[in-house]
């Protein structure tokens, strides 16, 4: 087996990394969305029970929770895929990560925006969708790619339930080969060439961002 | 079949037998990162080529999945002779994964530091080595510290991946109780809660932590 070989079987598996990280999103944007606006909205008893939530997902060990819902769900009679369970689970835990700098993004806009809008007699959820998330979610966008990378290397853990990513070719061509270091190095190389674009994307995100004076404009 | 409370909470004492194990793993790491991390840091710093390098690395470790890490560095070490056990090889990556992370706290925190600082040092003609020990580490730990704490506690979550290595921590006792009667849902429960507690339970006391540093640090 050439090192060429080694390539192109570890890159076999390239499709259901993406297929999981474009799924796991599915559940995480949802889930950001929703439970950090309503973390930032709510008071009292009602914060606190979306604040277990979000801390369920986000304190949680990522990979026991994997394994606890591939192998609970079954046993309580709920029946869903590898793939379905593995989006659920990495696509939640990510989106967890990512209500927290939601809600971040909205409680650091000045009070001013949100009177602005009262003042101007909008209705607070028209405040908030047009006039606050737009500048939180601009605000915050380097974070979300930083949790995209997270989202997209936690997929490895795919592997452990059967699914096909890129780290569990890279052990089937290890089990017929005696080469770990190319293939290995192989299968590192595999992510740093999908998660460093991103990388260099949310790096310009943020010069973008810091550039742009005041702190909302500019995208 | 069902969920089995009570074989659930038998479990409880036989994972957390492996309590210490769980421990020492993640202590270690977080110490073996923070070394990493700053000498990579201070490297980058330095500039020229090796400072280069070190940037690459940072990128090329903040880029891939600690999974591969483990398996790469699992199967390569042996190859070239270097025989550790798992649970050292475990340490290992979870030092250099997270030291690439850790560097990005450490430049953060010596960025915030005002450029007089090192000037005046200089003007003192303090050496290099005293600068960093006695000028920028104290000043950079205090404003390092909240990052830095939320990171030892990913390490913390992080510690179960070396479950796939075979190293009895605590979610390899969970297995070890699961595969002895095929029964998955409970101990991976129990895991799971255990690891979620642990984990709130260390944040707390890190945020604890961080508050007597500000405070002991404002005159």
């Amino acid at each position: 087996m050439t090192i060429l070989d080694i390539w192109l079987g570890i890159l076999r598996g390239l499709g259901t990394t993406a297929a999981v990280t474009g799924y796991g999103l599915v559940f995480a944007v949802p889930f950001a969305l929703l439970l950090g606006v309503a973390q930032y909205l709510t008071r009292g008893i009602a914060r606190l029970a979306i604040t277990c939530i979000i801390e369920f997902w986000r304190s949680s060990a990522v990979i026991i929770l994997l394994f606890f819902f591939y192998y609970t769900l079954p046993v309580v009679g709920v029946t869903l895929s590898a793939w379905t369970v593995s989006a659920m689970v990495l696509g939640l835990n990510a989106g967890g990560y990512a209500s927290q700098a939601v809600r971040a993004g909205l409680q650091a806009l000045p009070a001013g925006q949100r009177e602005a809008g009262k003042a101007l007699g909008l209705s607070r959820a028209t405040t908030l969708l047009l006039i606050e998330l737009p500048q939180a979610l601009v605000a915050m966008s380097p974070t979300f790619v930083n949790t995209l990378i997270q989202l997209v290397k936690g997929t490895a853990l795919v592997s452990l339930v059967t699914l096909t990513d890129m780290t569990f070719r890279a052990k089937e061509i290890a089990q017929i080969e005696y080469n770990p270091i190319a293939i290995y190095s192989a299968l590192l190389m595999a992510f740093f060439v999908v998660c460093y674009p991103i990388a260099l994307m949310g790096r310009w995100l943020e010069a973008r961002i810091g550039k742009s004076g005041g702190r909302f404009g500019g995208i | 079949m069902g969920f089995d409370p009570d074989f659930a909470v038998s479990s409880v004492p036989i994972i957390l037998s492996a309590l210490g194990t769980t421990l020492a793993v993640a202590l270690a790491s977080c110490i073996g990162a923070a070394i990493i991390g700053f000498a990579f840091e201070l490297i980058r710093r330095a500039g020229g080529l090796g400072g280069a390098t070190t940037r690459f690395i940072i990128d090329f470790i903040r880029s891939t999945p600690v999974l591969a890490w483990l398996y790469f560095l699992y199967y390569v070490l042996p190859f070239y002779g270097i025989r550790i056990n798992a649970i050292g090889t475990g340490i290992i990556a979870l030092s250099l994964y997270y030291s690439g992370y850790l560097a990005e706290v450490f430049k953060a925190g010596i960025d915030a530091i005002p450029r007089g600082q090192s000037e005046a040092a200089k003007a003192l003609s303090l050496s290099r080595r005293d600068t960093i020990v006695h000028v920028i580490a104290p000043q950079m730990l205090r404003n390092i510290a909240p990052p830095l704490g939320n990171y030892f506690v990913s390490i913390l979550k992080a510690t179960p991946y070396l479950a796939v290595l075979a190293v009895p921590e605590m979610l390899g006792r969970a297995f070890d109780i699961a595969s002895e009667i095929y029964r998955y849902a409970e101990p991976l429960a129990a895991a799971g809660l255990i690891f979620l507690v642990l984990a709130l339970l260390v944040s707390a006391g890190v945020k604890r932590l961080e508050n007597q540093l500000l405070w002991s640090g404002t005159r």
